[in-house]
C-alpha cells in the first residue's frame, strides 16, 4: 500500500537531511535497539455482511439456515434457497505475494486471545430475549422463546470466531462407512471391549482450530558428509571382513523456499504428540484444501460442535521453524547424492523472512472411544474434505503376545532344523 | 548347549540363526501393534505442502580420509531424517 506524503511544507528540498531532533543519548539508542518490534500489518477478514444475531435467508428471510453437506452449500431449510459465502483465497489475495512477505503478518481471526471467558450473551433480534452461547463448543444457539436459530459472527477476543471456515464435505453416512471399513481391517487383536461398544455412528463432526501459514523463508544446514573411495575383503581364516576406505567432507547447504498454507494444530489440546495421547491420529488426516476455506459465517457451523483456538501465534512461532527446518532438510537432499555414505547433519539455522497466519476451523470427523484400563482416549478421524481416515484402535495384549509367541516358536522351529540339518 | 551350538556354527550355518524366533516373535508384535494404534503416523507436511524452492546452494570442502573402516555408512545419518533437531546455529 503507498504511503502518504508526510504533512509540511511541499516546497522542502527532498535531498536535504531530515531533522528529527537533537541526537539520542547512548542508553536511548540502545533501548530503541532493544525494543519489541512494531506490530506487523494484519488482515481485517471480517465477514461485513453479518452481525451477531440471526443471519437470515437472503431470499426469504428465515434463521433456518445450515450448511448441506452434499452440496457444501449454505441452505434454507424453509425454502431450500441454497448459497455460499466467498473463498478467503481471492478475496483477501492469501494464495500471492508469498516470496515478497515481510514480518509476521496476522489475519484479525489469529490475532492475540485476550480473554478466556468462553460464555456470550447475546440478545436475540427476534423476540429481544437474552440467549447464551458457550462458544469453546458451539457458535450457534436456538432462541429458546421464538426459535430463530443465533449466530456468533462478530470476533470474539477469546479465540473462537477463525477468519474462515472449510465447509463439511463428507455426509454423515460417508463418515461412518469409512470408519466402519477402517476399524473392520482391524478386528482380530482389537480389544473385546471396543469391539463390543463399537458403534461407528456415534461419530461427531467437529470445526477444530487450525492456523494456516504462508511464510517465506531461508534455512541453512552445516554438518559432514563422507564419500567412500575404496572397498575391499580381507581374509583370516573362515571369516571374510569387508573394509571401507573414505574422503570426509565438511558440508554446507541453504536453499531459500516459501511454504504456502501450511497448517498447524491452534488448540493446545492437539498439539501435544507425545506417547501419551493419540493426537497424533487427528494430525494425520491433514492437509485440507484450504484453498477452498470461505468467509467466516457462522451458520456453516449449525449441526456441528466446535473447538475453540487457545494458542496465539507467538506461542506457534517455534513450531513454524520446526517445521520450515524440517522442510528445507527435505530440500536440500537432492543435493547430497556425491555422499554415498551419507551425511550427518551437526547445525542449522532458518530465517523467517515473512510470514501470514490465518486462523481457520477446518472439518473432522471424529469417532471417540475411551479405554478405561488404559485411561486413553482412542480416536479414528474422517478428514471431512478428502476422507482421509486414520485411527488408533486399542489392542488386546493377550492376544497381541500369543500371536508374536506363535510367530516365534514357528521361526524358531525352523531355525532349529536348519541347524540339526546342517550338522 | 551351546557347545553343540558353536560346534555346528562352526560348521556352516552360524549360531544366531537360532535370534530369528525372539526377533520374528518381537517383529509380530510391533508391526500388529502398529497396525492397530498408528503411533508412528502424523502429517507429512514436507511433502504434502505447497513448497516453491529456489536452487539449493552450498559447498564442501574435503577435511579428512578415512584409510580403514569396518562401517559401510557415516555415523549418525541424519540425511533423511528431517524431524530431528540438530544444534542451532547462531
Amino acid at each position: 500500500m503507498a504511503s502518504e506524503p508526510p504533512p509540511g511544507p511541499s516546497e522542502r528540498d527532498p535531498d536535504a537531511p531530515v531533522f528529527d531532533g537533537p541526537p539520542l543519548s547512548l542508553e536511548e539508542e540502545l533501548a530503541a535497539a532493544r525494543a519489541e518490534p512494531e506490530p506487523g500489518p494484519s488482515i481485517d477478514m471480517v465477514n461485513e455482511s453479518l452481525a451477531d444475531g440471526v443471519n437470515r435467508c437472503p431470499k426469504c428471510g428465515s434463521t433456518d439456515v445450515r450448511q448441506r453437506a452434499s452440496t457444501g452449500q449454505l441452505i434454507c431449510l424453509f425454502c431450500r434457497h441454497e448459497w455460499q459465502e466467498s473463498r478467503v483465497e481471492e478475496e483477501f489475495g492469501l494464495g500471492v505475494g508469498i516470496d515478497e512477505l515481510e514480518g509476521t503478518v496476522i489475519a484479525g481471526g489469529a490475532e492475540e486471545i485476550s480473554s478466556d471467558d468462553d460464555v456470550i450473551t447475546m440478545t436475540c433480534t427476534g423476540c429481544g430475549a437474552d440467549v447464551v452461547v458457550d462458544t469453546a463448543h458451539a457458535m450457534n444457539a436456538r432462541c429458546h422463546w421464538c426459535r430463530h436459530t443465533l449466530n456468533v459472527n462478530q470476533r470474539t477476543p477469546n479465540g473462537a470466531v477463525p477468519d474462515a471456515v472449510l465447509p463439511f464435505r463428507l455426509t454423515h453416512a460417508e463418515a461412518v462407512e469409512k470408519i466402519r471399513e477402517f476399524a473392520s481391517k482391524r478386528r482380530l487383536f482389537a480389544h473385546p471391549r471396543f469391539k463390543k461398544e463399537f458403534v461407528p455412528e456415534n461419530v461427531l463432526g467437529v470445526y477444530l482450530p487450525y492456523l494456516v501459514i504462508d511464510a517465506r523463508a531461508e534455512a541453512s544446514y552445516a554438518g559432514v558428509g563422507e564419500v567412500q573411495t575404496r572397498r575391499w575383503t580381507e581374509k583370516s581364516g573362515d571369516n571374510t571382513t569387508t573394509y571401507y576406505a573414505a574422503d570426509v567432507y565438511r558440508v554446507d547447504r541453504s536453499v531459500a523456499f516459501t511454504v504456502d498454507d501450511l497448517t498447524v494444530e491452534g488448540a493446545a489440546d492437539r498439539a501435544n504428540f507425545d506417547g501419551s495421547t493419540t493426537n497424533n491420529i487427528v494430525n494425520t488426516v491433514l492437509p485440507f484444501d484450504t484453498k477452498n476455506a470461505v468467509k467466516w459465517n457462522s451458520s456453516y457451523l449449525v449441526g456441528f460442535t466446535s473447538e475453540k483456538r487457545d494458542l496465539d501465534v507467538v506461542e506457534l512461532e517455534p513450531v513454524l521453524e520446526d517445521q520450515l527446518l524440517s522442510i528445507g532438510r527435505s530440500q536440500v537432499e537432492g543435493s547430497l547424492s556425491q555422499f554415498d555414505r551419507g551425511v550427518r547433519w551437526e547445525g542449522e539455522k532458518v530465517d523467517v523472512g515473512g510470514s501470514r497466519w490465518v486462523s481457520m476451523y477446518l472439518p473432522v470427523w471424529l469417532y471417540s472411544y475411551y479405554q478405561e484400563n488404559t485411561k486413553m482416549l482412542h480416536y479414528i478421524a474422517v478428514n471431512a474434505r478428502t476422507g482421509e481416515t486414520m485411527g488408533s484402535v486399542p489392542v488386546s495384549q493377550p492376544r497381541l503376545i500369543f500371536a508374536a509367541l506363535t510367530v516365534g516358536t514357528f521361526l524358531e522351529g525352523i531355525a532349529g532344523w536348519i541347524l540339526v540339518a546342517s550338522a | 548347549m551351546i557347545a553343540d551350538i558353536v560346534v555346528m556354527a562352526s560348521e556352516g550355518v552360524p549360531a544366531w540363526i537360532l535370534a530369528a524366533g525372539p526377533a520374528g516373535g518381537a517383529a509380530t508384535y510391533w508391526a500388529l501393534y502398529r497396525y492397530y494404534r498408528n503411533t508412528d503416523k502424523s502429517h507429512a507436511y514436507e511433502r504434502d505442502t505447497l513448497i516453491t524452492a529456489q536452487p539449493v546452494s552450498g559447498s564442501q570442502e574435503k577435511v579428512d580420509h578415512i584409510s580403514r573402516t569396518r562401517d559401510s555408512d557415516i555415523d549418525g545419518d541424519n540425511s533423511s531424517n528431517y524431524r530431528q533437531r540438530v544444534r542451532r546455529m547462531g
